[in-house]
């Protein structure tokens, strides 16, 4: 397992996150909502423990799940790799009790278990070390 | 149909062990008993009640060269059980721990026997002819949590171990004046007792059930989230494979061939794992095929097919003695397995024929030899 990369690390996890949020904007301004779905989850979660690394990439997940239109079409071409990430930013969203958030992450949700099955839940929630 | 028989022994069962003939189960129907039952003239018959444990009894195994049987219980102690005559007689085994065991298994060579608990340590026990008593030595300080299960190596020297840490360990066992030092087995079985040869940290979940291939090349361990690991290579630089699966968890794993391993667990319906010619593993097939029609439907009908699991439990009949032929369709089991054994002739590698048994009280006996898309593994 990969060693916790610790405060001083976490400027550059942040400028990572910061250029990956670029990344996204202009995606989703080219009308590619599944691209910058995937590029948010890459390199998903940040290996860190510290918190606001965290939420700096949930947000930005939180930005390209937001867009997502047509769940279908974005299972049709979302790689199975993906599966497991997406499940765990999903729960992350419900935990939120934001209306549209929790709408949104349902809906996603209810495919996501369609296709990934019960397993893909239980290892979200078994995991306690890699936490989004 | 892959099951051949299923007989409903109690209202639920811990674990069960078959004697070296299989002629004879053993099982605990969870409670401090253990009940020993022969098949005689198709028709189940009680032989005997194992009482002396105070508590739930959590492991049995019955060894194939010695005709012993060993328990051990969640009061915290262990019998070794040899019949004379017609009855049997235990021995007490004075674990020294101080919480519950969980696990245990005999020794291939059936001179030592190792037991998992939740003291964070596990057990080796064995026989010492001039006090005629069952020695027990500690591992400590290794496991971080609950040792859930153990293994032997058919080597008879190491042990591998899974445990709530959610890790994998492989130990040697060597006891001088019981094991000899082989001169080709190589560095592993040269460590003292008690070394770690080996931790794997695969998992982010507890890890049960752990088991060896044949050979002992291989190893196969799987965890409360929905994967399982083999490993290879035990050693310095092992190679691993994880399979994460879309169904839910496994318990307990069995290797009926250098290729194949059956998992059982909370799906109450055994899963087939296989390596291909490359030695990719993957999950191949449940290996009593659901009735679907779209996966769509799969997981409404799942649902409510384990509310019907809940409510209708008032339907047992404990008291049957006969062998039901089991019905074709859906699951054979109606709650998690949580012990798979195996029921092949010491000599064979392969294992054609195993039982399950798990919290619906029912023990089912499975035969892979009509199962011919499998047979390419075997």
């Amino acid at each position: 397992m990969a060693e916790h990369v610790e405060a001083d690390n976490a400027e550059a996890i942040i400028t990572r996150i910061e250029h990956k949020s670029r990344k996204i904007e202009s995606l989703l301004k080219q009308y590619k909502p599944v691209e910058a779905l995937k590029t948010a989850l890459e390199g998903a979660p940040p290996k860190t423990r510290d918190e606001r690394c965290k939420s700096a990439n949930w947000i930005v997940v939180h930005r390209a799940l937001m867009a997502i239109k047509d769940v279908d079409g974005m299972f049709s071409s979302l790689d199975p790799e993906y599966y497991d990430i997406l499940m765990k930013y999903l729960y992350r969203g419900l935990s939120t009790g934001d209306r549209p958030t929790c709408d949104q992450c349902l809906r996603i949700h209810e495919k996501l278990t369609q296709k990934a099955g019960l397993g893909c839940i239980l290892r979200c929630l078994t995991d306690t070390i890699n936490t989004v | 149909m892959a099951a051949t028989a299923a007989h409903q022994f109690a209202q639920c069962t811990t674990c069960h062990a078959w004697s070296p003939d299989h002629s004879m189960i053993a099982f605990c129907p969870n409670s401090n008993e253990v009940h020993i039952y022969r098949l005689l003239q198709e028709k189940w018959e009680k032989m005997h009640v194992l009482q002396k444990h105070d508590q739930i009894v959590s492991g049995i195994d019955w060894s194939i060269s010695s005709n012993r049987i060993v328990t051990v219980s969640h009061d915290r102690n262990s019998y070794v059980w040899n019949q004379e005559g017609a009855d049997w007689v235990p021995t007490l085994v004075i674990l020294r721990i101080n919480r519950a065991a969980l696990c245990v298994q005999w020794s291939p060579r059936g001179n030592k026997f190792a037991v998992g608990s939740g003291a964070k340590t596990v057990c080796i026990c064995y026989y010492e002819q001039e006090n005629n008593w069952w020695v027990s030595k500690l591992i400590r300080k290794k496991h971080d949590s609950s040792v859930t299960s153990v293994a032997w190596h058919p080597n008879n020297i190491l042990l591998a171990t899974t445990s709530t840490d959610a890790k994998c360990r492989i130990f040697s066992t060597f006891i001088k004046g019981v094991d000899k030092r082989s001169s080709g087995a190589g560095s592993s079985s040269d460590a003292k007792f008690g070394e770690q040869i080996v931790q794997l940290d695969l998992s982010f979940g507890w890890a049960f059930g752990v088991k060896w291939s044949p050979s002992g090349k291989t190893l196969a361990y799987t965890g409360h989230n929905s994967v399982i690991h083999f490993v290879d290579d035990i050693g310095p630089s092992p190679s691993a494979q994880t399979v994460a699966f879309r169904d839910l968890p496994l318990r307990d794993v069995l290797f009926v061939s250098e290729r194949m391993v059956i998992g059982v667990g909370y799906d109450c319906n055994p899963m087939v794992f296989a390596a291909d010619e490359r030695g990719i593993w993957s999950f191949i097939r449940f290996l009593t095929e659901r009735k679907t029609a779209s996966a769509g439907v799969k997981y409404g009908s799942q649902l409510s097919g384990a509310f019907g699991k809940l409510y209708g439990q008032s339907k047992y009949s404990t008291g049957n003695d006969t062998v039901q032929v089991s019905i074709p369709d859906g699951n054979v089991h109606e709650n998690c397995i949580n012990c798979i054994m195996p029921l092949n002739k010491a000599k064979d590698s392969t294992t054609m024929r195993f039982s399950t048994s798990g919290m619906d009280g029912k023990v089912v006996i499975w035969d892979l030899d009509n199962q011919l898309d499998l047979h390419e593994y075997i």
